[in-house]
């Protein structure tokens, strides 16, 4: 997708596996890659179960969803929600009346070719969970993958599975095209239950699915705290998850960034004398 | 690859002629009689539909010892293709090959060396090996979760992992040069010489020309380690790869 010597990337957040993190970690990356003063449209694509919204604090503002811009209801700058914080960022609801079925590959086609003929530098899609139409047609036009996985077993399998759906029902996968771009980002991680043995550490997953990690983002409060105000935890300054996601976006851009949060967090002496 | 230059005049052909390797089941005809035929091709479908849906065949002549008639010959093809295989040629040495390969529009193709013993009703043989050798099917990328791959007539050789809840399956040998945490399947028609071989044994289920073995734990002696399994008469065994 070009225009003027611009390139549109489109990234799918997805997984598989439900509840691992991929809403929250498209809310973050496409307000991290805004921060970093790129054009950005994060699409929730789970028609009839939005989330989006919520996580991006914008659920009161939704008037035209996508769903009503692929049936011409609405022109795409209707739909199209400004993020509050920040000015090259745009969310693009889910309907919550509708259901998978209202999507279709053409009508998809047509908002992304929309999007990037607007300028647009990354459009995110937030995948819905499972192997069906909505996640198929959040992937289908993908560039790059973000593959969103908890270090437990039912996740790293789904998540095989999707790699495998990736790599064969894809739109670049059918043309040849170099196929999709494939990045796995490890959430939920306790390094403290890795430690014991009770948690998969990142060395096993990558082991299992043959793919390095982009980040790893530490199991933290701050995350829920972030959903119920309705503020991404990528601008929550003070939380490690905030900084994971953050060196996930430099990553995502080509930066060399050390994995960090593997470990726990050392208590300092006085820490640990006087308890707390 | 080279590529001849193009005439800008010419039209491209509609047809392109090209030479290639195939590998096809023979069917030792032995009795031409249809019903006999059909119990015999049914019975052996049952045990692997899809493998023998619209499989090509070759009817093999070379035992039967007389000449057929076109009729029986007629009876004959319709009992292989009510099996669900469809005959695509003959195999046969006899003067008579010619005006039966006339009659029933089947080619005749260069015959096998015969093989061995006596059954009252046809036999179907695994596809044999010509002297050329059918290259296997190479894979490069892993093998996902939920995927399957069916190498037909050859090898299967994945260069990556096989993960857990996928599933390679060969009529040949299976090879995986890296972790095995599927299914593997060698022999799929039948080839009770075919072996499965891994670099790192985790597999769920190994069978090899339909004997099989489900993992519900890996023996301490296999586990991770290179292994290959291959049937010792009717008992499937499993050892570490040395060396």
């Amino acid at each position: 997708m070009m225009m003027e010597g611009n390139l549109t990337e489109i990234i799918v957040v997805t997984s598989g596996k439900g509840g691992v993190g991929k809403t929250t970690t498209s809310a973050s990356v496409a307000c991290g890659l805004a921060r970093r003063g790129k054009r950005v449209a994060v699409i929730d694509f789970d028609i009839g179960l939005r989330n989006l919204d919520l996580i991006m604090g914008c659920e009161r503002r939704v008037v035209y969803d996508f769903v009503n811009v692929i049936q011409g209801d609405c022109t795409l700058k209707q739909a199209l929600i400004r993020d509050k914080r920040l000015e090259t960022l745009h969310v693009l609801a889910a309907s919550q009346t509708r259901d998978k079925d209202a999507l279709t590959p053409e009508g998809v086609k047509k908002v992304l070719d929309e999007l990037a003929a607007e300028g647009f530098d990354y459009i995110v899609c937030d995948s819905p969970a499972g192997i069906e139409k909505g996640a198929h047609l959040a992937m289908y036009y993908a560039d790059r993958a973000v593959v969103v996985v908890n270090p437990e077993v039912s996740s790293v399998r789904d998540s095989d599975r999707i790699l495998g759906l990736l790599a064969s029902k894809t739109q670049r996968a059918e043309q040849g095209n170099g196929g999709v771009k494939e990045h796995l980002l490890l959430t939920r991680y306790n390094p403290k239950r890795v430690a014991s043995g009770e948690m998969m550490s990142v060395g096993d997953v990558k082991e299992i699915l043959g793919l390095d990690v982009i980040g790893v983002v530490p199991e933290s409060p701050d995350v829920l705290a972030a959903s119920n105000a309705g503020v991404p935890v990528i601008f929550n300054d003070e939380s490690d998850a905030s900084r994971a996601y953050d060196d996930a976006v430099g990553r995502l851009l080509g930066e060399e960034l050390p994995l960090r949060f593997l470990e726990e967090p050392k208590r300092g002496f006085f820490a640990r004398m006087f308890g707390g | 690859m080279m590529t001849k230059p193009v005439d800008a005049a010419a039209p491209a052909p509609a047809i392109d002629v090209r030479f290639g390797q195939v590998g096809l089941i023979q069917l030792r005809i032995r009795s031409t009689d249809p019903g006999a035929i059909l119990d015999e091709l049914t019975g052996r479908v049952v045990s692997a539909p899809l493998f023998f849906q619209r499989t090509g065949v070759c009817l093999d002549m070379t035992v039967l010892g007389r000449e057929p008639q076109v009729a029986e010959m007629r009876g004959v093809m319709d009992a292989v293709r009510r099996a669900g295989m469809l005959p695509v040629g003959l195999v046969g040495e006899s003067p008579a090959m010619e005006s039966l390969s006339a009659a029933l529009e089947l080619p005749v193709l260069a015959p096998f060396r015969p093989q061995a013993q006596a059954a009252a009703v046809p036999v179907v043989q695994p596809a044999e090996r010509t002297e050329v050798g059918i290259p296997a099917l190479m894979q490069h990328q892993p093998v996902r979760s939920g995927q399957r791959l069916y190498a037909r007539s050859r090898d299967l050789v994945v260069t990556a992992a096989v993960g857990a809840g996928a599933e390679v399956i060969a009529d040949g040998c299976v090879h995986v040069y890296g972790a095995l945490r599927g299914r593997a399947v060698a022999g799929a028609r039948g080839d009770t010489g075919t072996r499965v071989f891994c670099q790192e044994f985790r597999a769920e289920l190994v069978s090899v020309a339909g004997v099989f073995r489900v993992f519900e734990t890996l023996p301490p002696e296999l586990a991770g380690k290179p292994v290959q399994a291959w049937l010792d008469g009717d008992d499937l065994r499993f050892a570490p790869i040395s060396g």
